[in-house]
């Protein structure tokens, strides 16, 4: 997908909006598609690429887990302590299903043809 | 025949008459018309060589609503795989949207999770001492809303719980599909969101083995432990008994997941006994039988024809009560060590709504590597999702007034 070229996730603020029926990535000219920071089109703007959260989950699974120890030290029955161990769970989960996902991508050349099975690239024979 | 329903935003299922002079006639953008295409019986009319479509929206063409409730890390995530698969097609995360968003679109199924309905976020469950699975932090009127909107062929923009970040993400628009699938903690708690299921399903995992499995998903992540991990278990306890657990009674199907009796005093987790229970009289649902219908029935298809592998296979049917409802339950215990192991015992159960023999054969096989493939857990759950097909075929069939076929076993 364009957007990934550069290591970066473009997002136009339109694809979020409630009028937006047909989410589209809108297309660059050339001399931006390198450079998206010189585009001085202002409806766009550089996150950090998403694909990554691994680490990110990592380090929340392990905070949440230190969190929720000490919640529940000061009173191991009370709301916040279920709390903060329903947000360790939810951490946890959400660690595997980002595993999972990423053994799925690992290969581009599957995920290009899960897409576009009809290309040439893509294409499979019997002896 | 190629159909279409085109609904504005301002007249929903009225008849409509749009007619563009440009070729793309897909795109309605300032219109605020959401276009989709369904196979109805509707007097639809699409001309491609000067762009005029017309249409009759009718109110019979509704979406099947299927609700689908399990605790979190209980197996949902394999069980929409298997499901979105036995329709065809492979489901996906809506494209070029919020990369962080849940919901999963196939050709006929939308499947959406219910934790988008949550109306705390993580910091404020965390400040009001409230969790997931409690009421209060979920937004029910919403919930039902929607689900009845998205059911009368209304299309909604339904918020987003991000996962990663715990925030609520600006909304995504959600087209009515084919057959719509809500899963998550409460797809059967609120009375309104119920009545609009047309099949609702509850994975029961027991104890020991939800112990087992979280232990397999979480050891190895930095700051887990053994303790931590039954520590979460426990604290979120009196919630999930109190408002999840309880939904279990409502369900037309129940996959309830406990350790083998196989193995004595087994405590690994790895051999598994499975039950379905299967609700009696529920409207387009005929439960699955082992040899006579009615009847109660062990079987333990191991001996002179077919060899099995320690610790074997068996099997047990019967009628029974739940929650003072008729029910048939199917119970395997056991696993799937070779292919004609899964023949055979598929061979020998009937009203399983296939299309051709081995069909539910078939299914385990593509997706062997997803969990319980060899298991109880992976064939009731492909099960489950042929009659579900089965269905949503007689709901449509029943629908266009042809006389309604039920699939053969």
């Amino acid at each position: 997908m364009a957007s990934s070229i550069a290591g970066v996730n473009l997002t136009t603020p339109a694809i979020l909006s409630k009028s937006s029926d047909f989410p589209k990535i809108h297309p660059f000219n050339f001399p931006t598609l390198n450079n998206p920071w010189k585009n001085k089109n202002r409806k766009m703007y550089v996150a950090p690429l998403s694909a990554t959260p691994d680490n990110k989950l990592s380090d929340l699974v392990a905070e949440s887990v230190k969190e929720a120890e000490q919640a529940c030290a000061d009173d191991p029955v009370s709301g916040e302590c279920a709390a903060a161990w329903d947000v360790v769970e939810e951490a946890s989960a959400a660690a595997s299903h980002a595993r999972d996902r990423k053994k799925e991508s690992s290969d581009p050349l599957e995920n290009y043809c899960k897409d576009n099975p009809e290309t040439d690239e893509c294409r499979t024979y019997d002896n | 025949m190629a159909v279409c329903t085109v609904y504005t935003a301002q007249s929903l299922n009225s008849t409509c008459s749009i007619s563009t002079p440009s070729k793309s006639h897909l795109r309605f953008h300032q219109k605020q018309v959401i276009f989709y295409t369904k196979r109805t019986n509707n007097k639809t009319r699409i001309s491609t060589s000067n762009n005029i479509i017309t249409c009759s929206a009718g109110g019979d063409e509704k979406t099947v609503v299927i609700g689908l409730a399990a605790d979190s890390g209980c197996g949902k995530s394999t069980f929409m795989r298997r499901l979105t698969s036995v329709f065809g097609g492979a489901a996906e995360p809506p494209k070029g949207g919020n990369p962080d968003s849940n919901t999963l679109i196939s050709d006929m199924t939308t499947v959406i999770c219910l934790d988008d309905y949550h109306s705390l976020d993580r910091t404020g469950r965390k400040e009001k001492g409230v969790t997931a699975l409690d009421p209060r932090a979920n937004d029910f009127d919403l919930m039902y809303e929607q689900v009845k909107a998205i059911k009368e062929g209304v299309a909604v923009d339904k918020p987003i719980y991000n996962h990663v970040t715990g925030l609520l993400d600006p909304p995504e628009l959600i087209k009515p599909p084919k057959i719509l699938v809500i899963e998550g903690l409460h797809p059967m708690f609120d009375e309104r969101v119920r009545e609009l299921l047309d099949f609702s399903i509850y994975l029961d995992i027991s104890n020991e083995v939800k112990f087992a499995w979280k232990i397999q998903r979480d050891m190895a992540e930095r700051g887990h432990s053994l303790e931590s991990i039954k520590a979460s278990i426990e604290a979120r306890k009196p919630d999930f008994d109190a408002y999840i657990d309880p939904q279990k009674q409502y369900a037309d199907a129940v996959i309830e997941v406990l350790p083998t009796q196989l193995i004595p005093d087994d405590n690994e987790g790895k051999v598994l006994r499975v039950k379905l229970i299967m609700k009696e009289g529920v409207k387009n649902f005929n439960p699955v039988y082992l040899f006579d219908e009615g009847s109660t029935i062990s079987w333990i298809p191991c001996g002179r024809k077919l060899t099995c592998s320690y610790p074997g296979i068996k099997f047990t049917y019967g009628p029974d009560t739940y929650f003072g409802n008729e029910v048939s339950v199917l119970e395997m215990d056991g696993q799937f060590d070779r292919l004609d192991e899964l023949i055979y015992v598929e061979s020998h159960l009937s009203n399983l709504s296939t299309k051709f023999y081995g069909e539910v054969t078939q299914q385990m096989l593509k997706h062997a590597d997803f969990p319980g493939s060899n298991n109880g857990t992976g064939f009731f759950q492909t099960i489950v999702g042929l009659k579900i097909r089965d269905l949503y075929e007689q709901i449509v069939a029943s629908r266009a007034g042809a006389p309604v076929t039920a699939a053969k076993a």
